[in-house]
Formats: structure tokens, C-alpha cells, sequence
């Protein structure tokens, strides 16, 4: 599937490179011999910089995989992963961790706050970890677009889902990370809840230039992003720029159909 | 059949966590196991011992005033004439008869002048060698002792000192030193526990235990083929009449027994306290243990209870768990137990006792003791847990976290546990201010109790203030690692507090024992210090009285300016107000005395009662009997005449040496008394001239050197010894405490190996944002120790207002000073933040590695 890789392109300001993160014929297998499971099968794929992307793809066809693969979390069996001008693979525990610490900020479905921790510390968590002073400035810019400015003495349990999502996203944000890697962050939301955590996130690719990697499976959060990936059985069959929820809807139809007769 | 097979499956998938717990329940277990075993096993080697030993019959001479004793005051055990033995032999069904004669108040040294006594407080014996010797013991190697300059040793001795045939040996009694070489030596045909015992030729024995031929300590009767021991008893009581004690073999074996008894029960006693004191501890370990298993099951209960199962089933399922820990960790303890006693009986014949593992004796209900014990406390602990479970509702299925805390048993139970510690603080108070000291020490039985619980039922809510002030002196300094360890202690007050609260025991115990121990030494030595106007003290380490030849030789050493001999005995008073008080204490000493103790007096001058035929009694007892200056005395001595002294000196009854001390002098003592009844001196004091100390001593000691049961000490050594003998004592409760406090460490590490599983995914995304394995390992590692410090604090804090309470009380018995023993108190607390390390070990490194992935993935 050729077709669905993008031709890295090299740029953009500052020295960096405008692609934030970029995975090249990257192999994640489980197991051996008969038992073999291919989760991503050569995958190629380029992030760019400043924009939102979104994965998706049915059960099982890898795309948290390759979400954790690209966020560091997991290790590739082959193939290669760049931060910027960072390659990943290959990294120790140490310096992996530093590497998430430092230049990556994660959203997870649920359970993305530690409940000891009120909104605020959830927030400045990865700084105080990294014993980095959060920028002040930045921070109120960060706990008020997201609209937390009154609730940051919150525990987790006191504040909603979607508040705490919110939470999530500030804390995201608030380290000025490269790149931020959502797990289905709206998948336990309601709709409208949904909706306004998936709004936060377009402005601040749109306002801040935030870089966002998203998986999901719901048309509608996919049609937040700039771009969707599609992924099945391991590898980038598609991708779509300027989704709306229909188009997406229909292309997941189609995805379905052909699944059923082949 | 469901329940049971989930309480299986249950048990079984979690068997990693309910280790620990097994280990809490197999230690305490085996500690009580073993207790039984080895005090059996002890029992048994003695009643073996005793009833091999005894003659069918023996006849015993009897002291003027029997108590029971076998040797008296003069240091020579009381005998009998040699006629005794034809007179026996004259009675009905009497095979035959043979005097002997022993003493147990002998000291026996080798060539070099070493002490070849047992260490182990174990008896030294010198006596005649006789056919009921002969049939028990087995001679090895030469021959039996035949005349004076032989002697017989037991082969345990001999092997202990490396004694060989043809070495000398030096026996030391009241009469003398006589030397004799190694004929033989003797093995028992039974175990022997630890006494050293010398064998000479009758005449010999007479000679140097009693100091003339012709009188006899025993007679051992042997029975005509057909006559029963009782019968023989009978006939031989006929024949002599009350004036002798007459024994069966049974009654000897009895009677020696319930000598041992004593000692035996007070081990077996204390030890099974010990392993009390871990059982309790244990309990907390269980019970944090399944509030977290049904804590982290509570979604799983909540299900089953959603399909139909009762509360009493889902509270079943847990004590079914329970139970099976029980028994998996009793079975394993009874096992461990056995291997607990080998060790102890091991541990003995170091310290110079044998016992046989042949002996090796597990009654029946030594398992089933340690069986019922095990899974009866386990399960009782396993309860409240349970019943905690028996209330998750079937709405918990569907909530995502646990039931939340209830606010108003909170309340309650802080009021339960204010009103606790406060009875308990009271109970304290009146213990301190208690003037009688039974009276006080039941106050503070009680104080000790109700605050002990006191502090366990409010541990939860002193966990939140005690690790927030923790925290900010020791975590803050560790920035946002220090911060979340310090948030998670304080998670679950409930469970903070149970895991410290087990630690807590541990250390207030053994705070409050050093309080006690070292105001012990401190209240002494500033009694020495007050009171001792000596410079050397002359005594006897195993209580033996000291001879007169020794005190020749003190007497004899150059530049000492006084000596002062010391001795007690005991005498029946008839006071002013016409009462008779038998076999009351009388002290005899030189005038010197009163010198060498600066004894207050409320009346009169004490030197005065050295005068002869006048005394002197303390305030308390002339109080009691109308005493005062000049009242006479009628006083009938043992073994002795009878006196009326007059009271010239009333002594003050709040001293600590010496307390309630009645004194004559010796010269009195020797005008009413025998010589050859006289007690021998309990202490020696000399004095040396002036500046002339430091060679007085030298001299003494060399002067001594030939009496190796005597030890002489000036103020500095004695002060020392009596530290050194006190810090023993606590060294040896310390360690039999270290079973409760290894069982709480236990209980900590379950605490963080059970968190850190439920912590998972908080782990998990922690690690996915940026915490480094190393900061994760170090925040469980302060949750550790800020755990066991909280425990610590509470421990001490208590253990010390306990041992500052039980000093008032024993202000009372002369314990004035209250010594607070600050570096034992700070090692102990420092020493609990290592053990937080330490039980931080294991879960640190399991959270460490933990996968990220597993951690943060979605169910």
C-alpha cells in the first residue's frame, strides 16, 4: 500500500524538520513460529508538524499499536522511529523516559489523572517529575482555554469525565510538548463533553500549533483532525485530508463492506 | 460448593499476596510450636534424668529449719550420723543401704584456677561415688576415685574443658580446697542436661564437702525383691521416726522436678508471650491483607452479588479464603516448629546445656495447639474484612471505583478511640501517682492496655497529621516524588495506620523496657554514688557464700583500710506488740558497715546498733510494731539462741540498698549462733587508704585469684556489671521482640506489594509521562519509610510515656531516676526508616518493572 505513504517532506522554520515524528517499515510482532501475530506490518508513516492527525481503524487492526510504538511506550520488533531528528528505536528505559517526560504529552480514554493530585498538580505533573518550572504565563493561557481556571483545587473525583478529560489535555499542553498522543481521548465522553474536549484540541493545533496524534474510532472525533490514517490488519490502507464526519463514516462503511467479501 | 470453589480459585490466584500473610501465620505458629516442643523435650530429658537417678528409697538430713534447701547458711549441706545408715538397714524390707554425701555448694577449678562450673546456671555437684551412681553412670576411661587424690569427672566436663586422665582438679567448699588428679571419667546413660559432677571416695567427700568423716547428706535404700517403694518409705519411717525426710523414688523425681518446673514454666511462659506479642501483630497483617483483596475485588463482589449471591455467601467466600491461609500457614508452622525447638536445643548447648534431639518430644496437642491457634486467629482477623465484603452492594458492579469511605463510622470510631487513650492516659496517671505499688501496678496494667488500643483504633486519624508533618520535614526535600509518596500514605489513613500500628507494638515495648532498664542502671549507680562509702565490693557471681579463707585473704592484702564482712540470716521475731514473726531477715555485719552504707536514719545513730546485743529496724517496720528508740526485741536465731536486742537505730525505709534491712552485728550474731552453724559472709567490703586504691586492687584481685567464684569490683566495674547485667537481659527481650517486629516488616511490605498491584495504572500513566523507574522505585521507597516512621513515632511515643509511668510507679521500690536512653531511642527510630527501606525492597523493584503498556491498558 504504497500509495498511502506520504512523501517525507524536509523544512519548515527554526531548523526543524516539518515532520515531528516519522516511522519507516516499522514491524511490531508478537510471539513466534505458528503463533505469530503481525500487529504492524512495515508500516511508513509521516506526522507533521503543526497539524492534527487522526488513526483509525476497526479492532485489532493496529492502531494503538502504532500509536504507543510512536509515542515510546512499546518497542518495535523492526524498523525505525524518529522524534524530529531523534531516533527512538532502539532507546533505553532511561532515556525513553526522559524522551516522554520531556517532548511528548499523552491523552488517555480514562483513568488519566492520579486521584492524590488536584487539577493543578495533574497538570504541572510532568514538569515537577522533570523538577522544570512551568512557564506562568503559558500555564494560564493553557488553564484557560481549556476553562479549568476555577477548578483547579479539584481532586479528580470532585471534578466531571469531561473536566477531567480537560484536565488531561491542559496537562498535555502545559509542557510545551513536541507532539501530544491521544488513546481514544473522547471515548468515555458523551457527545457534547466529547465535543468540547475535541474542540480544545483543534485550537490549540490551530492557535497554539500544537502537533496532536489521535486514535479513535468515532467519525465524528476523526473529523476534528487535519488528516486520517486508516490502518487494517497492521498496515496504512488509506488516508483522508479535510475529513468530515460523513466522508469518514462512508469510508469506514466501505473499509467494513470489503472486509465482509474478501 | 460454589462458594468453596471460588474461595479456592481465589486463594490460589492470589497466592503471591497471601504469602506473606502465611509467613505472619506460619511464624507465630512455629514461635509457639516450638515453645511447646522444646519445653517438652526439656521435660522430658529431666523427668529421665530424675527418675534414673533416684534410689528406691533415699532418706535426707533435714536443716534445723527445713525449707526445703540442701545446703544452709554455713555452706555446708546438712548430714547426718553414719549410725542412720545401720538403723536404716535394721527396717523391714530394706536390701540395702548406702550413705553418700553431696553438696552443691562447691566450686571447682582446674590447674589453672579456672572455674570448671557450668556457664549455663546449670548446678556443680561433688559427691561420694555410691552403687546409685554407678548403675546410671558408665565409666569410659580409668577408674573409679579410690582414694584422696582422686577424683571422677562427668564426660560432658571433661569434654567442655578438655580434661584427660591424671589432670588436677581443685574442689573448693566451705571447709577448703582439697586436690585430687583425674581417676576416671563417667558418662550418664541418660541425657544430662548441663551440671558438672565430680565424683570422690566417700571419706574424701566427708572430708572436703562436710569437713569430718562418719556423717552422711543421703541414705540410699534399696528394696527386698517384693516390697514396694511406698512400703520401704513406711518401714524406714518407722524406723527413724520425723527427724529425717524420707523419699520414694517417685517423690525424689517429683520433688527435683518441680525445681526445674519453676524455671521451665517462666521460660515457657515468656516465650509463649513473645509469640502472643507476634500473633497480635500478625492480625494486623490479616486484616489489612483481605481489606485490600475485597478492596480490589469489590467490582468482582459486586457481580456475584448482582447474580444472586447473598451477603452471607459472598462473607463466607471470604472466610473460606481465610480459613485455607490458616491452614496452610499453621501446618507449615507446626513443621517450622519443630525445626524452631531443634534450633533453641542447638542454641542451648552453646551456651553449655545438652539436650538430646533423641529426647525430642511432640505432644499430641502441640499441633493441634498450633493448628487451632493458627486458623482461629486468622480467621477471627479475616472477619471484619469479611463483613466488609458481605456489604458491597450489587450497585458496586457497575460503579468504577470502590465504596466510598464511611463518614460517620470515621466518627465513631475516633470516638471510641479519644475515649480509649484517654482512659488510658488516665489509667497511667493514676499508676504514677499510685502510692501502693500494687495498687499502681494494676493502673498501669490497665493504662497500657487501653492505650495501646487506643492508639490502634485512632491510628487511622493520627496517620494524617503525624505523615503530613512527616512528610514536610523528610519528603518535601525530594520535590514531587516526595510530595505523591507522602499523598499516597495518606490514600488510606485506615490502612497507614493498621500497617504502623503493628510496627507500633513492637517498638513501644521495646521503648518502654530500655526507659526501665537504663533508669534501672541510672538509679542505681546514683544510689552507689549517694549512698556506697566503699571501694571494693567482694561477691559471688552464682550466690555462692564466701569462705572464710577468702576473707583471710582479703583481710590479708596490703593497703586497704578496712574490711567489712556481711552476712544474712534469718531469725523469729517477737516484737513490742507481742507478735510473732517467723523466719524474718536479720542482716549481721562490722560495725564498719555503717560507714561503707550511708543508711539514713530517722532516729538514733546506727553505728549504735552495731553495739553488742542492739539492732536497728527500718521506719516502715517499726511503724508496723510499735517500735521505737530503746524497745527490746526478742529475737531466736536460726540454728541458733535466743536474743533480746535493743533497737538504737531506726533506719529510713526509703533507700534502695539494703531496703528494709534489720541489723545486728556480727559479733552479736556469733554470741547466739554456733560456730560451726554460723552463716558465711554474702559480700566482702574493703576500703583501701587513701590514694592507694589503684594498687589495693591489683592486690585484691591477685589476692582472689585462687577463689575464681568470688569476683571483686570497685564502684566503675560494679556500675558496669550491673549495666552489662541489665542490658543482657534486654538484649535477649529485644530479641525474642524481633519475631513481632520481623512480623510487622512483613506487614509493611504486604501493605506496598498489595498497593502497588492496586496502583497499577496510576503506575502506569506516572511512568507515560515522564516518571523515571528510579523515581518510582525511590516514591515507594518513601512511602515505606514514612509508614514505618509513623509507626515508630507512635511506638516510641507510647513505649515511653509507658516506661516513664512504670519509673514513678518503681519510685516507689527505689527506681528514682528516670533515664530516658536517647541513643537507643533515636536507633530505634532511624533504624525503623531503614527497615522502611528495606520492606520497600521487593515492591520498589516490581513496580519497576512493570510494563508501561499493561499498566495503562484499557479493560
Amino acid at each position: 500500500m504504497t500509495s498511502a505513504v506520504t512523501i517525507p517532506r524536509h523544512g519548515g522554520t527554526g531548523g526543524r524538520t516539518a515532520v515531528a515524528a516519522r516511522a519507516r517499515q516499522v514491524v511490531k510482532a508478537y510471539g513466534s513460529g505458528e503463533t505469530r501475530v503481525v500487529a504492524l506490518d512495515h508500516v511508513d508513516v509521516d506526522i507533521a508538524r503543526g497539524q492534527f492527525t487522526a488513526i483509525m481503524g476497526p479492532s485489532g487492526s493496529g492502531k494503538s499499536t502504532l500509536m504507543h510504538c510512536l509515542a515510546g511506550l512499546d518497542t518495535v520488533t523492526s524498523g525505525q522511529i524518529h522524534l524530529d531528528e531523534t531516533e527512538i528505536t532502539g532507546l533505553k528505559d532511561k532515556k525513553l523516559t526522559k524522551l516522554r517526560r520531556d517532548r511528548i504529552g499523552f491523552i488517555f480514554q480514562a483513568f488519566n489523572l492520579l486521584p492524590t493530585l488536584n487539577a493543578l498538580e495533574n497538570i504541572t505533573l510532568p514538569m515537577d517529575i522533570a523538577g522544570r518550572r512551568p512557564d506562568k504565563e503559558w500555564l494560564d493561557r493553557v488553564v484557560t482555554t481549556v476553562g479549568l481556571a476555577d477548578r483547579l483545587k479539584h481532586r479528580p473525583t470532585q471534578l466531571s469525565g469531561g473536566q477531567q478529560q480537560r484536565v488531561a489535555v491542559a496537562r498535555a499542553l502545559a509542557a510545551r510538548p513536541e507532539i501530544i498522543f491521544g488513546d481514544e481521548p473522547t471515548g468515555n465522553l458523551d457527545s457534547r463533553a466529547g465535543a468540547e474536549v475535541l474542540g480544545f484540541l483543534r485550537r490549540s493545533v490551530d492557535e497554539l500549533g500544537q502537533t496532536i496524534v489521535m486514535v479513535t474510532h468515532d467519525p465524528v472525533a476523526a473529523s476534528y483532525a487535519d488528516r486520517v490514517l486508516y490502518l487494517a490488519d497492521g498496515r496504512i490502507v488509506d488516508e483522508m485530508f479535510k475529513p468530515t464526519a460523513d466522508s469518514v463514516l462512508d469510508r469506514m462503511k466501505d473499509f467494513d463492506a470489503r472486509g465482509r467479501t474478501s | 460448593m460454589t462458594v468453596l470453589r471460588t474461595s479456592m480459585r481465589n486463594f490460589f490466584a492470589h497466592k503471591g499476596r497471601m504469602a506473606l500473610s502465611a509467613v505472619a501465620v506460619l511464624l507465630s505458629v512455629a514461635f509457639v510450636c516450638g515453645t511447646l516442643v522444646f519445653t517438652d523435650t526439656m521435660n522430658t530429658t529431666f523427668d529421665k534424668l530424675f527418675a534414673a537417678t533416684s534410689s528406691d528409697v533415699t532418706v535426707s538430713a533435714r536443716s534445723a529449719s527445713d525449707t526445703g534447701e540442701t545446703t544452709s547458711d554455713n555452706g555446708r549441706p546438712p548430714v547426718m550420723p553414719a549410725s542412720v545408715v545401720t538403723r536404716v538397714r535394721a527396717a523391714q524390707g530394706v536390701k540395702a543401704a548406702e550413705g553418700t554425701v553431696f553438696s552443691t555448694t562447691v566450686t571447682v577449678v582446674d590447674a589453672e584456677k579456672d572455674s570448671l562450673s557450668p556457664s549455663s546456671g546449670a548446678p556443680t555437684i561433688v559427691g561420694s561415688w555410691n552403687s546409685n551412681d554407678a548403675r546410671t553412670m558408665k565409666i569410659t576411661s580409668g577408674t573409679a576415685p579410690r582414694n584422696a587424690g582422686q577424683i571422677m569427672v562427668d564426660a560432658d566436663t571433661a569434654d567442655k574443658h578438655h580434661l584427660t586422665l591424671g589432670d588436677e582438679i581443685g574442689v573448693i567448699s566451705a571447709v577448703g580446697t582439697h586436690t585430687a588428679k583425674i581417676s576416671g571419667i563417667a558418662d550418664f546413660t541418660v541425657t544430662n542436661p548441663g551440671a558438672a559432677i565430680f565424683y570422690l571416695d566417700t571419706r574424701t567427700a566427708q572430708r572436703t564437702l562436710v569437713g569430718r568423716t562418719g556423717v552422711f547428706t543421703n541414705v540410699n535404700v534399696t528394696a527386698a525383691p517384693g516390697v514396694t517403694d511406698p512400703q520401704l518409705k513406711k518401714n524406714v519411717t518407722a524406723e527413724l521416726g520425723a527427724a529425717y525426710k524420707v523419699q520414694t523414688a517417685k517423690e525424689t523425681a517429683d520433688a527435683n522436678q518441680k525445681d526445674v518446673e519453676g524455671f521451665m514454666n517462666v521460660m515457657r511462659y515468656a516465650m509463649l508471650g513473645f509469640a502472643g506479642i507476634a500473633f497480635l501483630v500478625g492480625i494486623f497483617l490479616i486484616i489489612n491483607t483481605f481489606s485490600m483483596l475485597v478492596a480490589q475485588r469489590t467490582r468482582e463482589i459486586g457481580l456475584m452479588r448482582a447474580i444472586g449471591s447473598s451477603r452471607r455467601q459472598v462473607n463466607r467466600s471470604v472466610l473460606v479464603e481465610a480459613l485455607l491461609l490458616g491452614v496452610v500457614g499453621s501446618v507449615l508452622g507446626v513443621g517450622a516448629g519443630v525445626g524452631i525447638a531443634v534450633g533453641l536445643m542447638k542454641l542451648m548447648g552453646q551456651m553449655g546445656m545438652h539436650l538430646s534431639t533423641g529426647d525430642l518430644t511432640v505432644a499430641w496437642t502441640t499441633p493441634v495447639i498450633g493448628l487451632v491457634l493458627g486458623v482461629v486467629v486468622t480467621v477471627l482477623a479475616a472477619y471484619l474484612p469479611a463483613r466488609r465484603a458481605g456489604k458491597v452492594s450489587p450497585m458496586a458492579a457497575l460503579r468504577d471505583a470502590g465504596a466510598p469511605a464511611d463518614a460517620r463510622a470515621g466518627l465513631v470510631r475516633a470516638l471510641i478511640g479519644l475515649l480509649l487513650t484517654a482512659g488510658g492516659g488516665y489509667g497511667l496517671y493514676l499508676a504514677s501517682t499510685a502510692d501502693k505499688a500494687k495498687e499502681g501496678s494494676l493502673w498501669l496494667g490497665l493504662g497500657i492496655v487501653l492505650s495501646l488500643i487506643g492508639f490502634v483504633v485512632i491510628g487511622p486519624l493520627l496517620a494524617g497529621g503525624v505523615v503530613r508533618v512527616l512528610g514536610a520535614v523528610l519528603l518535601r526535600m525530594f520535590g514531587p516524588v516526595g510530595r505523591m509518596a507522602e499523598r499516597n500514605a495518606l490514600r488510606n489513613p485506615r490502612r497507614t495506620g493498621a500497617t504502623g500500628a503493628a510496627l507500633m507494638i513492637g517498638l513501644a515495648l521495646v521503648a518502654c523496657l530500655s526507659v526501665v532498664g537504663s533508669s534501672m542502671v541510672a538509679s542505681a549507680s546514683d544510689q552507689l554514688d549517694k549512698t556506697v562509702g566503699t571501694d571494693f565490693i567482694i561477691q559471688s557471681d552464682s550466690g555462692q557464700r564466701i569462705t572464710p579463707q577468702a576473707v583471710a585473704a582479703v583481710k590479708d592484702v596490703p593497703g586497704l583500710a578496712r574490711v567489712t564482712e556481711y552476712r544474712d540470716t534469718t531469725a523469729d521475731y517477737i516484737t513490742p506488740d507481742g507478735k510473732t514473726l517467723k523466719d524474718t531477715d536479720i542482716t549481721a555485719a562490722d560495725p564498719t558497715y555503717a560507714t561503707d552504707l550511708r543508711t539514713k536514719t530517722v532516729a538514733g545513730d546506727l553505728k549504735d546498733a552495731y553495739r553488742p546485743d542492739s539492732m536497728s529496724v527500718h521506719e516502715k517496720f517499726a511503724k508496723a510494731h510499735g517500735i521505737h528508740l530503746g524497745s527490746k526485741i526478742t529475737v531466736r536465731f536460726r540454728d541458733g539462741g535466743t536474743a533480746h536486742l535493743t533497737v538504737r537505730a531506726i533506719t529510713s525505709s526509703d533507700v534502695v540498698i539494703d531496703q528494709g534491712a534489720k541489723y545486728i552485728s556480727i559479733a552479736t550474731l556469733a554470741k547466739y549462733v554456733p560456730a560451726d552453724k554460723m552463716p558465711l559472709d554474702q559480700l566482702v567490703f574493703a576500703t583501701a587508704k587513701d590514694g592507694q586504691q589503684d594498687a589495693a586492687y591489683t592486690s585484691l584481685k591477685s589476692a582472689l585469684h585462687d577463689y575464681p567464684q568470688y569476683t571483686v569490683r570497685d564502684q566503675t566495674d560494679y556500675k558496669q556489671a550491673l549495666k552489662d547485667q541489665i542490658g543482657q537481659l534486654l538484649n535477649l527481650i529485644y530479641g525474642l521482640l524481633a519475631l513481632a517486629i520481623i512480623v510487622a516488616v512483613l506487614g509493611v511490605v504486604n501493605t506496598l506489594a498489595l498497593s502497588v498491584v492496586e496502583r497499577t495504572r496510576e503506575i502506569g500513566l506516572m511512568r507515560a509521562i515522564g516518571l523515571s523507574r528510579r523515581q518510582l522505585r525511590r516514591m515507594i521507597r518513601m512511602e515505606s519509610v514514612v509508614i514505618a516512621l509513623f509507626g515508630a513515632l507512635l511506638g516510641l511515643g507510647l513505649g515511653m510515656g509507658w516506661g516513664a509511668t512504670a519509673q514513678k510507679l518503681l519510685a516507689l521500690q527505689g527506681l528514682k531516676v528516670l533515664e530516658i536512653p536517647w541513643p537507643t531511642i533515636i536507633g530505634v527510630f532511624v533504624g525503623s526508616a531503614f527497615v522502611g527501606l528495606f520492606a520497600a525492597l521487593v515492591p520498589a523493584f516490581r513496580a519497576g518493572r512493570m510494563n508501561v503498556l499493561n499498566a495503562i491498558a484499557t479493560d
